[in-house]
């Protein structure tokens, strides 16, 4: 066939409408994929910048070695932006004799990269954004300094053996969530001073950071370019704060299922109205191969056709999913404002080869039936099609959903439990729906009242009708599976972080204090009652191997910001009970009676460490060797704001040993000043505030909750479509019966009546597969995928069955209204 | 030379035609052992009850079906060694066929059905074509309407219209007159013969109407799938 005369047949076709379901359906896949995918897309960058606050930078280059000139030289050459700091403790001394522990950030011009320095001008007064740092000759320092070493703004305090004047009080700086536990109250400095101090020797510990900002690929060309493992760490987001990681990556996962969970409806939606559209051409096929047609011209007609409805869709669809994507910007930002990046081509590409794949996967193999329908069709009509076909198609539309799928998310696990629900929903929910169509037999098959033609109905069709329940229930368990996840996912981030969670740590305090700080805490502030001793002390032998081979034998990962981490100083604990929040993974805690020396480890610290139950530690504390036996594993919630030890040894071992102890506390933003009047209770103690890391956290999570609600309007959108795909399909079958019937004299509010009920028990069996499916599938996934807790979820059972009988009997009715009007003279020579 | 005479002569020739299907109950046996030679320009009818095998048997003549044993020639080719591409060539360079159930395509107005297969062989005039077709089968002024705005007799001129647009050898018609009432089965008979007469086309006709039959230079007779001599 000639291109033009596939023009003309293409044009008749869309001019009688024939095509038209199938370009809608392709273009709403590549709509919704497309507006999916950009909205994910630039939240994703929004998120990542946002979070960025918490390095001060895109990225960063740390290690205990100072930063090569060669680095910076790099970085300046791609048009990185780059700036210096330098952590490390030292002693300060004020004028009244007093001195304190800091730890001491040098930072250079510029910095922060990402994020704003907040300082005030008043100890414990709520700061505001700071235009620059301090300059040189300066000092800011944490409104708890003030107290403890005496002093106010504009005296003069001596760091080694410079003398710098105080210029700010430091509120916050945006990367300091980090390790919470290696902090003492801040002072911020230039890192041009820092060589006058002289505080800095060979041997000191210092973390050098080069903090860089710049376009993602520019960094990691920087990247491949410097190589700086394993001296330097290389270190974005997602490593230096895990929390936050965790937040981003399920946020992610849900936004990427979301999407992927419209392109299996958008498939459903193509494979269902390219087969309508295939199936309504076998007589027209048959016809023009008694014309002499070639079934090889016929097949390249149609693939050229299709090609050209492809190239259609891909144009409008992508048009229509930045329409779509902008408005639901615009909507967004009426309610909060959004600021969001440019986005990146692959929003684009991936609509485009997302209309591709549907177009090839779903709709080629109902057009391959075409290629071997019999020219004898025209004689004899029910010569169909060559049955292995089917096969195929079903083979093509799983490979093209796998595919699609694996591309779209970059996850095979997400992917493989996804469609693996889906199948078995498939096979043991049409088995469901055979049995729940018999269940209508019973009521008769004489055409009288509405309710009773539509069981008849769907008892005489019942293999279509068991594959429209299956279709429409797969339609509503992706959405209901979609609504069960969000609804966990948000529970779990607010239950994550209560209203009262501790936002401050008290550290440094010694015995005598325990018990009038633990009654000024209870007074004034939120506090649980749990006070924990500390020790300091490090492992030097596992198994009597020495801790330095048995680290470079067998550790999975040597090394974290503290320096070699099996030798490095840890603090150690004791408890008779275990903490709450903890959990054992292997082994048991002890019994209250055991005497011997037992000490429980943090699961991943174990396994970084390679040690487990049973095998024995020797720990250096304070210079004393103590072994113990390892007793158990525990796994605990990094995320809980809780005072959390990789170590905690049995009772009778460390007793003996001078301690300092650690608690936190709750205590509301208005009632900041609090901690003025601890301080100067206690000068000594180190109070660590987190609230404005919290605060951050709970931002983030809000941004998240908002992208998560918008892609679920969008995927219903897309399984609404499916709806209306399948009624259509199912539309000729359907109304040639109801015509017949008028013709015989049915009413019309029979007719409309049975139409009705039909759709009604369709979407009410559909409902009820969908609600097992649903909950067995959700019930996997927040197990599997999110590493959330399992839960059964009853108002479903209720609201399931019925909002899929309202959703396909108000989608049916709409469907099939106008062809009820219609005289059904006009349907039955139509058809 | 005498291979183009005996073309030229012979437009169709079946030997030991068999079409056996299976059924539940075994195999069925729907022709066996036909033998048979049409020449060009002849008009023949294939008479016999329903279910005798001539659908089936025309269906293989005309190239639409295989037999499951025997050879059947159209235009002095073997139509059993060709695949359906091949055959569908055939189909475009000889072959016409007119249809009990008129086989219009919905979607196309009766000149766009018409112009149908010329479109097909990538003619540049196949509207002009077309057009002069629908005047000879007196449709001149009916040209935009759709088949379901034509009555039966209309919309098998329409067919007929198309089967001649397609310049056949062998033209073949299945029933043409079934789904019509006498009257105006006897003008579309008279119609199909005059543009036969006219372009000396070899008419191969099923029918179970005497009186179509007897308007054929010979009628074969099929009975339970055996021609009866």
């Amino acid at each position: 066939m000639s291109p033009r005369l596939i023009l003309r047949l293409a044009w008749r076709d869309w001019r009688s409408g024939e095509l038209g379901l199938l370009l809608v359906a392709l273009v709403v896949a590549i709509t919704s994929v497309t507006a999916v995918a950009l909205l994910v897309d630039r939240l994703q960058r929004a998120l990542l910048s946002e979070s960025a606050d918490f390095l001060a930078a895109d990225r960063y280059i740390g290690g205990s070695q100072p930063i090569p000139e060669a680095f910076r030289v790099a970085a300046t050459a791609r048009g990185i932006d780059h700036v210096d700091t330098l952590s490390f403790p030292s002693m300060v001394f004020a004028d009244g004799e007093r001195s304190q522990l800091v730890s001491i950030k040098a930072v250079g011009e510029g910095y922060p990269l990402r994020g704003r320095l907040i300082a005030a001008d008043e100890p414990f007064a709520p700061g505001r954004p700071a235009d620059g740092v301090p300059a040189e000759g300066e000092v800011w320092l944490d409104a708890r300094l003030f107290p403890a070493l005496g002093v106010a703004l504009g005296d003069e305090i001596e760091v080694g053996v410079a003398r710098f004047r105080i210029g700010r009080v430091l509120v916050s700086e945006p990367d300091r969530g980090g390790s919470m536990f290696d902090l003492g109250p801040r002072l911020l400095m230039r890192v041009e001073d820092v060589a006058r101090t002289e505080v800095v020797q060979p041997g000191s510990r210092i973390a050098y950071r080069l903090l860089l900002r710049g376009p993602d690929a520019t960094l990691e060309a920087l990247r491949a370019e410097l190589d700086p493992e394993p001296t330097w760490r290389w270190r974005g987001i997602r490593e230096s704060s895990p929390s936050i990681g965790a937040a981003l990556d399920r946020a992610e996962r849900f936004l990427l299922l979301g999407g992927l969970l419209g392109v299996l409806l958008a498939g459903v939606a193509v494979a269902l109205s390219a087969h309508r559209y295939a199936s309504r051409h076998y007589d027209h096929v048959a016809i023009l191969k008694t014309l002499g047609a070639t079934p090889g011209s016929i097949l390249r007609g149609f693939l050229m056709l299709l090609s050209l409805v492809g190239a259609v869709s891909v144009v409008l669809g992508l048009l229509a999913g930045t329409g779509a994507h902008l408005a639901m910007v615009a909507v967004l930002s009426t309610i909060v404002p959004v600021e969001l990046p440019m986005p990146s081509l692959r929003p684009f590409l991936l609509g485009a080869v997302t209309g591709f794949i549907c177009a090839v996967a779903f709709a080629v193999p109902p057009l391959l039936h075409l290629y071997r329908i019999s020219p004898m069709r025209v004689i004899r009509r029910d010569l169909g099609a060559a049955p292995a076909s089917q096969v195929l198609s079903y083979a093509a539309a799983a490979a093209g959903s796998l595919g699609l799928l694996v591309w779209y998310t970059g996850s095979l696990a997400l992917t493989l439990w996804t469609l693996a629900g889906s199948f078995v929903v498939l096979g043991v929910f049409g088995l469901l729906a055979l049995l729940l169509l018999r269940g209508g037999r019973l009521a008769g098959m004489q055409a009288g009242s509405g309710w009773r033609l539509a069981l008849a109905g769907l008892q005489r069709r019942r293999r279509e009708n068991v594959a429209q329940i299956l279709i429409f229930g797969l339609a509503i368990m992706l959405l209901l599976i979609l609504v069960l996840l969000r609804t966990a996912l948000l529970d779990q981030w607010r239950g994550q972080l209560p209203a009262d969670a501790p936002n401050h740590f008290v550290m440094n305090v010694v015995p005598e204090q325990v018990e009038p700080l633990s009654a000024l805490l209870a007074a004034e502030t939120t506090w649980r009652g749990e006070i924990f001793p500390m020790i300091r002390g490090r492992i030097v032998a596992a198994n009597g191997i020495d801790a330095r081979d048995w680290e470079r034998d067998r550790a999975v990962s040597a090394e974290d910001d503290d320096g070699p981490r099996m030798r490095s100083e840890r603090n150690l604990t004791w408890a008779a009970t275990m903490p709450a929040a903890n959990e054992i993974v292997r082994g048991a805690w002890w019994a209250p009676d055991d005497t011997r020396a037992l000490v429980s480890l943090e699961a991943d610290y174990a396994a970084n460490l390679a040690l487990d139950v049973g095998d024995r530690l020797r720990f250096d504390i304070a210079g004393q060797e103590v072994e113990a036996e390892i007793a158990n594993i525990r796994r605990l919630d990094w995320e809980s704001m809780q005072p959390n030890f990789f170590i905690i040894f049995s009772p009778g071992v460390l007793e003996d040993y001078p301690a300092t102890y650690l608690t936190s506390f709750h205590l509301a933003p208005e009632r900041k000043r609090f901690l003025n009047e601890l301080l100067s209770a206690f000068p000594t103690v180190t109070v660590i505030e987190v609230d404005a890391l919290i605060r951050q956290i709970q931002s983030i999570v809000a941004r998240v909750t908002q992208a998560i609600e918008l892609v679920l309007g969008l995927v219903l959108a897309a399984g609404c479509l499916v709806l209306v795909a399948s009624i259509q399909a199912s539309r000729d079958g359907r109304l040639q019966e109801h015509a017949l019937l008028r013709t015989l004299g049915g009413s019309r509010r029979l007719i409309a009546g049975a139409l009705a009920a039909e759709f009604a028990i369709l979407g009410l069996f559909a409902g009820i597969v969908a609600v097992v499916g649903a909950e067995l599938s959700a019930a996997v996934l927040t197990r599997q995928v999110f590493s959330l807790g399992v839960a059964l979820h009853p108002w479903l059972w209720l609201w399931g069955p019925l909002a899929g009988a309202l959703l396909v009997l108000v989608v049916g009715l709409a469907g099939t209204r106008r062809l009820v009007d219609t005289p059904p003279m006009l349907i039955l020579r139509g058809l | 030379m005498s291979e183009v005479v005996i073309r030229s002569v012979q437009a169709i020739r079946a030997k030991g035609l068999e079409k056996v299907v299976p059924t539940s109950e075994g195999q069925l046996a729907i022709l066996a052992g036909i033998d048979l030679e049409i020449n060009a320009g002849e008009s023949v009818a294939i008479v016999g009850a329903s279910g005798s095998g001539k659908t089936t048997l025309l269906g293989i003549l005309a190239g639409l079906d295989l037999p499951t044993g025997g050879s059947v020639a159209l235009a002095g080719q073997e139509l059993t060694t060709l695949d359906e591409e091949a055959r569908a060539r055939i189909r475009a360079e000889q072959v016409g066929f007119v249809f009990q159930s008129f086989q219009l395509l919905g979607s196309l107005t009766a000149l766009e059905n018409v112009m149908l297969p010329g479109e097909l062989r990538g003619d540049r005039g196949a509207e002009q074509d077309a057009r002069g077709y629908l005047e000879k089968v007196g449709l001149g002024a009916r040209t935009g309407h759709y088949p379901r705005q034509l009555s039966g007799g209309e919309q098998q001129r329409v067919a007929i219209a198309r089967a001649f647009a397609s310049r056949p050898n062998v033209l073949f018609a299945d029933e043409p007159t079934g789904n019509l009432d006498t009257a105006t089965g006897q003008r579309i008979i008279d119609l199909l013969f005059a543009l036969n007469a006219e372009t000396r086309t070899t008419l191969i006709l099923v029918t179970h109407d005497d009186r179509v039959a007897a308007r054929c230079q010979r009628v074969i007779e099929i009975e339970a799938g055996r021609l009866r001599v």
